[in-house]
């Protein structure tokens, strides 16, 4: 009895040993492995996908570590900070003006610049968002990672109304704040009137979805909801949201 | 007692019963080894309860831009062929794309494009884009040819469908000779020969440890 439990116990730890080095191989290989080249035309690469490796990619001088193949769920998850971080920027007029200006209020702190598409779309529902929850203690900020005299130029042809804030370096390091090191445009932080860091969508903005976020926004400043639980509210509800979307 | 003294002999059912217990060990032993080592892998399903999680981003929705939009580059007689590959729901602007010449004695001539796609937008007006992949041709000639590998620096920026742009991408890449891309090897892993050993081991050893305890009953002769 006893050997075949000593048996039993050393064919368990064997195999143990195999899945664990099989699925150390599965999780860390199989998204990275090379693909081969694709020919000259009518390639299609589906969402979702690395694009085929080139050559250049594996010989060129520079740093790898930027252009690793990496799909959807698979990228390094941002450092999306619990707290809104302390920060100055530009205003309009080029006067530094510091986020704790709207300390208090509930926040949305929009990341635009004014060659990107669906950051202009995304305008005027911010402007509406703003002037429908303006009483509620809501304030729109954006943030703009661009050119101040085109930003200026745009927000006056727009007549944006509310406050933004401009920056170039000193933008992108804003954004790194937020968890976000090499940023795509539109992004949006969503924070309560305790300043705890809600959510942050990656993306053009849709009522609906800022409906969703803002409601549970309310919840937390009306204590009627804890941060952990709204936090999984807007995940799921986002989540949610896409499978319901046609792709 | 049974004749020649020995045990009650072998039926095919007794055959069957003793397959199914060893099936049903192996499955219990693999669903196991499973869980426990996914509650024991770092980023796997057990790693943090809901609860215990910070704010969670959709940024999953999107490709990082490096795998959205690829770049390589070849020579071709007295041409550079550029070439873009695109992830399906992504574009590149015609008017952001840009190829210059990195290496000294490199003078590089205006680009040659094939016709992109008009997209139109209520905020950003028509401008052509390109989807899928673009090859563009580029001449150049060179004042002291071999005397350094060819270089050039591609600009390029796009979005994505869904709603989501990426700031200007440059990035300096060589050019490869000769009329065929080369496909790259796969790079083995340092983890594939220890899974590999590891799997054949344990596959042997489970066998070995887990077999029953009986010999062989030869027919009587």
């Amino acid at each position: 009895m006893k050997v075949r439990a000593l048996r039993l116990a050393g064919g368990l730890l064997v195999v143990l040993f195999g899945l664990w080095a099989g699925l150390r191989v599965y999780q860390s290989h199989t998204p990275k492995r090379a693909a081969p080249l694709a020919p000259l035309a009518g390639v299609r690469v589906p969402a979702g996908e690395a694009s085929p490796p080139t050559p250049s990619d594996f010989d060129a001088p520079f740093d790898l570590g930027v252009g690793t193949a990496v799909a959807p769920g698979e990228t390094a998850s941002l450092r999306i900070p619990e707290h809104l971080p302390e920060f100055s920027l530009g205003g309009r007029t080029g006067k530094p003006t510091s986020i704790t200006t709207w300390r208090g209020k509930s926040l949305i702190i929009n990341f635009w610049a004014t060659w990107c598409a669906p950051c202009r779309h995304e305008i005027p529902l911010l402007q509406s968002i703003r002037r429908e929850w303006l009483d509620r203690n809501l304030e729109v900020v954006g943030i703009a990672v661009d050119y101040r005299d085109k930003v200026v130029a745009y927000a006056d042809e727009l007549k944006i109304s509310y406050p933004l804030l401009i920056g170039e370096d000193d933008a992108l390091d804003v954004a790194r704040a937020f968890g976000v090191d090499s940023p795509a445009f539109p992004f949006t932080v969503f924070t309560d009137q305790r300043g705890e860091v809600v959510a942050l969508y990656v993306g053009e903005l849709h009522k609906i979805q800022v409906d969703l976020i803002l409601s549970v926004v309310q919840s937390l400043n009306q204590n009627r909801m804890q941060l952990p639980e709204a936090r999984h509210t807007i995940a799921e509800g986002l989540r949610s949201m896409r499978t319901e979307q046609p792709s | 007692m049974f004749p020649y003294g020995g045990t009650a002999p072998r039926t095919p059912n007794c055959d069957k019963v003793d397959l199914m217990k060893l099936l049903l060990r192996t499955a219990g032993l693999a669903a196991a080894a499973l869980t426990f080592t996914a509650l024991i892998l770092p980023g796997s399903a057990g790693a943090k309860p809901w609860w215990k999680r910070g704010v969670e981003s959709n940024e999953g929705d999107f490709l990082d831009p490096d795998v959205a939009f690829r770049a390589a580059s070849r020579v071709d007689g007295n041409m550079l062929r550029v070439r873009w590959v695109i992830a399906d729901g992504y574009y590149l602007y015609r008017h952001r794309m840009e190829v210059k010449a990195e290496s000294p004695d490199l003078v590089l001539g205006e680009p040659s494009f094939p016709k992109g796609t008009m997209k139109t937008d209520p905020y950003l007006g028509t401008q052509e884009i390109f989807t899928q992949q673009v090859e563009a041709a580029v001449p150049y000639t060179r004042s002291d040819a071999g005397a350094h590998p060819i270089q050039i620096k591609v600009t390029y920026q796009g979005c994505a469908e869904a709603g989501l742009c990426y700031p200007p991408i440059s990035k300096v890449i060589f050019a490869t000779s000769g009329s065929a891309l080369p496909t790259p090897l796969a790079k083995s892993h340092p983890w594939e020969g220890v899974a590999i050993l590891g799997g054949g081991f344990a596959f042997l050893l489970a066998g070995f440890l887990l077999r029953k305890d009986r010999h062989l009953d030869t027919p009587a002769a």
